[in-house]
């Protein structure tokens, strides 16, 4: 899948903006949104909010989450913890990198969210490392993967998944009477 | 969900007489489902042509209703978005069961040949005409190419063996939409036992497809 794919997905999570325009409600297929009225927060998915931010008909309000002292915390945790410990939000990367692309001025101290993010980013992305590692040279078959955002899946997928595949053709070739010889190739 | 309401002016969607009356927005989300899981599958799944029919249905009504509004109304441009991003997802699931259909032309004909009176199709009507077509397209091309330069005993190809089947055993990345109990692990090596996991509710798991196929089509669980 590609990255712009699960930023797609992550689009569709809600965000609270505070319009500087009025219209009364929209009734969308994927839901009803609104009524906007100047000075008042509604919630709208991403795509519409960052829409609406670069036309300068609104402003964003920044998630519960994306708050320097939360962040600080969850960083340490997941520094301790050697599982992978809970996300803000399954989209966190993704909300991180449009909301403070599109709409830095309204966030507060917006670089040290960023580096914060950025820390959790890679420290997670080692352990999924490590532990990808680990599923292959002990031949496990199955991993369960709670805390995993879509991104970070998404990260490690096409390698991983070929590779599993890759070893799977090989050994099930040696196993005797097996006619699994026909296997796609890429 | 019955009494399920429609939007100020889209249609309430009807599925196929079984089902109860989805909401647009749940439509949506069906699609989008499937469209993960047809992307993600290593097999051609089931044909999800009332999601596609009512989807079409959907945008075409909108965009008529778009078609009569004055240019520049605030409201027609966010809907012209979200029609947009439905229309990236339905051409993106197309696209992928048609890439598949491609790959696994002789397969995908053998299975929708075979199936039961009963059982659910695995192509849409359009797609069935694609697959024949594109395996006679093919048939004729090996001919033409190389074929009939062959000696005469060596002159047919059996496409069900030349062509490579779904590989069910690839690993995939799921989350779990059911509970679901004792679901078997098959280790590669010999000198690992088989053993049983359960599925919570929420989970995310990487197993091989072939155990959870059943799952996929059933709705319990969700490739991601």
């Amino acid at each position: 899948m590609d990255p712009s794919e699960v930023e797609f997905l992550a689009e569709k999570e809600m965000v609270k903006i505070i319009p500087n325009f009025s219209l009364d409600k929209i009734y969308l297929i994927g839901g009803d949104l609104g009524p906007f009225n100047p000075g008042l927060p509604v919630d709208v998915p991403v795509w519409l909010a960052l829409n609406l931010k670069q036309r300068q008909k609104c402003r964003i309000v920044p998630p519960e989450w994306m708050d320097v002292e939360k962040l600080e915390e969850i960083r340490e945790l997941e520094r301790k913890e050697d599982a992978f410990t809970a996300v803000p939000s399954p989209y966190y990367m993704e909300l991180t990198k449009l909301l403070l692309n599109h709409a830095s001025d309204n966030i507060p101290k917006a670089d040290e969210i960023r580096t914060l993010v950025k820390d959790i980013w890679d420290t997670r992305i080692a352990k999924l490392r490590c532990s990808a590692d680990s599923f292959i040279s002990q031949q496990e078959a199955h991993a369960q993967l709670d805390n995993l955002t879509l991104m970070e899946i998404n990260t490690i997928r096409s390698f991983l998944l070929d590779s599993l595949n890759c070893m799977y053709k090989l050994r099930s070739n040696l196993l005797p009477g097996s006619n699994k010889g026909q296997f796609t190739d890429y | 969900m019955s009494g399920g309401l429609s939007d100020d002016g889209s249609d309430i969607n009807q599925d196929d007489s079984q089902e109860d009356v989805m909401t647009p927005a749940e439509l949506i989300a069906k699609l989008e489902e499937a469209w993960l899981n047809e992307k993600f599958s290593p097999e051609l799944l089931e044909n999800k042509s009332e999601v596609v029919e009512c989807v079409m249905e959907q945008l075409t009504h909108m965009e008529a209703n778009l078609q009569r509004v004055k240019k520049g109304d605030a409201k027609a441009s966010v809907h012209h978005m979200e029609i947009d991003r439905i229309r990236f997802v339905l051409s993106s699931y197309l696209r992928s069961r048609l890439q598949k259909i491609e790959k696994f032309f002789p397969h995908v004909l053998e299975k929708e040949k075979s199936r039961g009176e009963g059982d659910p199709s695995l192509l849409s009507p359009e797609e069935f005409t694609f697959a024949k077509e594109y395996y006679a397209n093919t048939e004729t091309y090996l001919k033409a190419v190389a074929l009939k330069r062959m000696p005469p005993n060596l002159q047919t190809v059996d496409m069900l063996q030349a062509v490579p089947e779904p590989c069910l055993d690839s690993f995939v990345f799921l989350r779990v939409k059911e509970r679901q109990e004792n679901i078997l692990v098959e280790p590669d090596t010999d000198d690992q036992r088989e053993y049983v996991v359960d599925l919570e509710e929420g989970s995310q798991h990487l197993m091989r497809y072939r155990t959870i196929a059943p799952l996929v089509s059933s709705g319990a669980v969700q490739l991601i």
